[in-house]
Formats: structure tokens, sequence, C-alpha cells
């Protein structure tokens, strides 16, 4: 705590952070979406017996297959990066951060990496229903491989289950249960997991209209196109129902959070009339929105789903702050104390008094002199105060707009795929060529929906690593600038030469179509695909294919 | 035997749904949502695939009596 720490380190370590994550996120939900369509395709190939919906699955598999391999790539730097680049995070809260990721690691990933070989491979090596059984698996296993992530974010978001203790300097596990139950952990999961079956929804349904468009196997397109549209559809809702819950929870916990998403500067105690902001120009040193466009009488039901509880604005949240600072400062300098004599018991007993807001202390310090606690006296406290509580707020620009352009893209799939399902439904989706334009030139919204998900709930979070806990000022590893912008370039380079092989592979196969690429295979051209390689695809001619 | 051994299975997933639905139901209530919207996609979407091999049947058949 001795050394001062570099403002531009911490900078440079959250942008690192922020650019893996975002990089890595942008193959996660296509794989927690498109293993759960392969296993409906092969419900249906197991229940009817039609060579056409094995065909699918292998098609799509080979699809999935690409962008696992990168996830997998690009998921692993990051849980190295908790070690190298964020160690005080690591130190303090590692015991119960890195259970579920252990967790994850050993149970999870392990189930899927296992039986996705299988999947793959075993087509010929096992019965119908047993290699039905291992695509299940896989699908459930890059599910619980989310749900553990998820588990560890929900502890960052809402710290529960865990306990300070001055002792070993570090937050210690209080319940298992607890953290695996954590509300936030919950809904974020089924949000998250849900928007990756958006994302898979969308991907077929998108090829699935390129190949009615160029006509392209369409007997293949309109069963995929119906299998993607009536999962969308329903996704989309369960999206929206579990964004809904996840902002109520996180409007509970972090109302710092809420009030940065919905740009609310001034608390609204009329709540009945209170205005929902449906766009704004937020200006931080102003304190207020210098352009908006509001809608009377939505915003109290809408956060609150109730009619009468006030949603305080950033202003009052600041003013809130400033007894809880002026506490963690007490509770800091007691507890430095009490680690340099474990035999001062009033050092203890007034950390322990304070101990709730230590975190506000740990935040306070990068605004005292020489960041030492100590130097705070009562020339410079109002400044430290004022600095420290505007801090507590997220960037609101950045939390009001991520916000809405990811709700945007929610509610706008969701048309989509509610009237893609009903053409598909009456079997006349091919009449409709500028839906099927839409649904195509669509593929990438679920994706930036998500990144803009992610930014939403990682910014709104600011400036805590754990909320409450742990400023993320406080937790970065003590790196040279060089270092940092080294291996940040470094990142950027090997994750964007990812992106680009990955939409080189999936261009060339989604284009080439399953029909071309039946006819490659034919004439004994090596396979492609690396993992799908020698597998059998769409070799057998259908009879009902028209 | 091999009826006994399928019963005895399928009890078995049973008792154990069961025990997920009573645990999650109470501590977990959205994982519990998770467990039945999964399942429920899934089921809807391949009736869903069904429904089109039936729908394109009937076409066929319709196309084959008016020629």
């Amino acid at each position: 705590m001795d050394m001062l720490i570099n403002p531009t380190v911490v900078e440079l370590s959250r942008l690192q952070f922020a650019l893996t994550a975002l990089y890595h996120f942008l193959f996660v939900p296509l794989t927690l979406g498109m293993t759960f369509i392969l296993a409906t395709m092969e419900t249906v190939y197991v229940i009817t017996g039609k060579q056409i919906y094995k065909e699918m699955t292998q098609f799509w598999g080979k699809l999935f297959g690409i962008n696992f391999a990168l996830g997998v790539a690009t998921g692993l730097t990051m849980e190295f990066e908790f070690g190298t680049n964020w160690s005080m995070y690591s130190h303090f809260v590692g015991d119960i951060f890195g259970t579920p990721l252990a967790i994850e690691g050993l149970m999870a990933f392990f189930m899927e990496s296992t039986f996705v070989g299988v999947m793959f491979f075993g087509w010929e090596r096992m019965s119908r229903k047993a290699h039905l059984v291992v695509t299940y698996l896989v699908a459930l296993g890059s599910n619980l491989s989310a749900l553990w992530i998820l588990i560890a974010n929900g502890f960052m978001q809402d710290p529960q289950g865990g306990t300070f203790d001055p002792n070993t300097m570090r937050m210690q596990f209080s319940s298992f249960i607890e953290l695996i139950f954590n509300p936030d952990a919950q809904a974020k999961f089924v949000h998250t997991s849900i928007a990756g079956f958006v994302t898979g929804s969308m991907f077929v349904m998108g090829i699935s209209a390129y190949y009615m468009l160029t006509n392209k196997r369409k007997d293949m397109a309109l069963r995929s196109f119906r299998i993607a549209t009536l999962f969308g559809v329903i996704s989309s809702i369960g999206v929206i129902t579990l964004g809904d819950a996840l902002g109520y929870i996180d409007g509970q916990k972090q109302p710092t959070k809420l009030a940065a998403m919905e740009a609310i500067w001034n608390t609204d105690y009329n709540t009945v009339s209170a205005s929902w902001n449906l766009i704004a120009i937020p200006s931080r040193s102003e304190q207020k929105n210098i352009f908006e466009v509001s809608i009377p009488y939505i915003l109290t039901p809408l956060l609150t789903h109730s009619e009468t509880t006030v949603i305080p604005g950033i202003i009052q949240l600041e003013q809130e702050a400033k007894p809880k600072i002026v506490n963690g400062i007490k509770a800091m300098i007691a507890l430095k104390e009490y680690n340099l004599d474990r035999s001062n018991t009033q050092a203890l007993s007034t950390f322990k008094q304070y101990e709730n807001d230590m975190g506000y202390g740990f935040l306070a310090m990068q605004f005292a002199p020489d960041q030492d606690l100590k130097k705070i006296n009562a020339t410079n406290l109002p400044s430290v105060l004022d600095k420290t509580a505007k801090d507590t707020i997220p960037n609101v620009w950045v939390e009001f707009w991520a916000f809405r352009l990811m709700v945007a893209a929610g509610f706008f799939m969701l048309a989509l795929f509610a009237f893609a399902a009903y053409f598909s439904l009456k079997n006349e989706i091919e009449k409709h060529p500028t839906l099927l334009k839409l649904a195509m030139w669509s593929i990438p919204l679920p994706w930036v929906a998500c990144e803009f998900g992610w930014i939403t709930a990682e910014n709104g979070r600011q400036p805590w690593t754990v909320f409450g806990w742990l400023p993320t000022f406080v937790s970065a590893s003590s790196h040279s600038v060089g270092y940092m912008v080294f291996s940040l370039i470094g990142f950027t380079l090997l994750y964007s030469s990812f992106i680009a092989a990955e939409l080189y592979l999936m261009f060339k196969y989604a284009r080439l179509g399953p029909q071309d690429d039946h006819h490659g295979h034919g004439h004994g051209s090596a396979p492609a695909g690396g993992g799908m390689a020698g597998q059998p695809v769409f070799a057998k001619p259908s009879m009902d294919r028209k | 035997m091999k009826n006994l051994l399928t019963f005895i299975g399928l009890a078995a997933i049973m008792v154990l749904s069961l025990f997920l639905a009573v645990i999650t139901g109470d501590y977990g209530p959205w994982y519990f949502a998770w467990l039945v919207g999964t399942t429920m996609v899934v089921l809807i979407s391949a009736a869903g695939a069904i429904m089109f091999d039936r729908q394109d049947e009937e076409q066929q058949q319709k196309q084959g009596s008016i020629h």
C-alpha cells in the first residue's frame, strides 16, 4: 500500500482487460447458442430418422467448430490476466473468485471439451441416441462453463458469500451457497446464456436466408430457418425478461449503475410522474442532461416494478457517499495500525466499527496527498471527499448509450424473429425476400447487443472491481507503462488475427454451403475445417430433397 | 430384467429432477427458469421442424393430386 499507484498503468490494465474480454465474447455467445440448436436438430433426426437433420447438424456443427476453437484460444489468456495484471485483486478475493473459476475449468470446460471431440468424431462410432446424449452434454457443458464464470462475475457485482479477514488482509469464504445462489449471478447467467441462444438463432437464420436467396440447398435452409426463428423468438422474449430482472436486481445493489444507466441526475420524489429518458446527452461536468427526450409516468414502474419507490439521482448518491468515505478512511487507517501491531485491539475495534465502508477508504487513497490516508487533514478533507464522491459514479454517457443500444438491438431482433417465425410457420417465407435480406444483414446485431451489454454491466460497476469493497484503482498490478503498452499491442495484434481467421473461415464455409462442400469432399479434396476432418459431411443423398 | 433396469434408471432420473427442481425452485428461481425455459425452447423448435415436414408432405400430396 505504501508504493504509489500509477493511474496510467491502471487505465492501461483496464483497457487491456476490456479489449481481451470483448474480443473473447465475440466467440462465446455463438457457442452457447449453437450447441443447443445443434442438439435440437439432432433431436429431430433421432425422433424422425430423416437423414437431412443429420446433415444439418453436421453442417452447422462445422461452423460451430471453427468458432469453438477460437473461443477457447481467446478465453485461456483471460484467466492468466487476473494474475498478471490484477494481482492485488487476485490477492484480495482470490479465495472466493478463484473457486468458481477452478470449478469452471475442471468441471464444465473439461466436460465440454471432451464431449465436443466425441460429438465431431463419434457419428459413425456410436448409436444415434448415444450421440444425441453427447451433443446435449456439449451444450450443457458450454453453458455450465458460462454459469461458473458468471457466478464469479456475480460476486464482483454483489459480493455475497465472503467476509474480509483483517489478519490475512483478504476476503475469505463464508458461504458457498450464497455465492452460487447470488441473485445477480442467477439473473446474469440466464440473461447471458439466452443472449447466446439469440446469437445462435440469428446466425442460423441469417445464413439460411442467404441460402434461400441464392437457391442453395433450400430443403436444409427452410428447415434450419424454421428451427432458428422459433428458437430466436422465444429466446428474445427470455433475454428481454431477464434483462429487466437483472436491471431490477442491479438497481437495488448498485444504485449508482442504475442512475447512470438512466442518466438521472436529480431525485424525483414525485414517483408517479417521474420521467424516463428515452434519449439524452448527459454532461458530467454540468451534472445534468444537455438535451433529453423524456416520457413521464414510466420511470418508476419500469425500474422498480412499483409506483412508490424513489430512485435516487446521481447528485444525491454523491452526497450519500461522503459519510461512507469518512468511515472508510477511519477503517483503513485503523487496519494499517492493526497490521503494524497485531496486539492493538483498539485499532481492530475501530476497524470493525467501520469495516463495511472500508472500500470507500481504499477509493479515497487516490485523492489523498501521496496516496496516504494519514495525510488527510481538516484542510484537504473537503477536497478529498468531493473528488472521491464524484468518483463513485460510473461514466454516465457510456453507461446510458451502451444500455440503450443493447436494448434497441434486442427489441429489433425480437420483432425480426417474430415476423420470420410467423411467415415460416405459414410456409410463406420465400415470398418475402426483403425479410430474408433483413435477416441476413442482421447477423452482426446479437454480437453488437452482447458487447454493449457487457459494457453496460462492467462500466456500470466502476469504480469498483468488487462493488463497495475493492476499487479498480488499487486492484491492478504494479507493472511499468512500457510493459503494459507492449502487451496491449501484442494482444490486439494476436486477437485481431483470431478474428480475421474466424471471419475468413466462417465466410468461406458459409458461402460454400453444404452442397458445394459436399462436392468438394466427393472429388476427394482434402477435408478442411481442422477438427472435423474426415467426418462424413452431407455425403449421403437425401430422398426428401426438393 | 431390462425393463426393470430401465424403470430404475428412469425413476432415478425423476428423483434427481425433483430434487433439482426443489433446490433450484427454493434457492435459485432463475436457474430453475433456465432449466425449464431451455427445455421448452428446444422442444418447441424441434416440434416446429417436425411440423415443417408435415406441411411439406401435405403440400406435395396436394401437388400430386392436382397433377
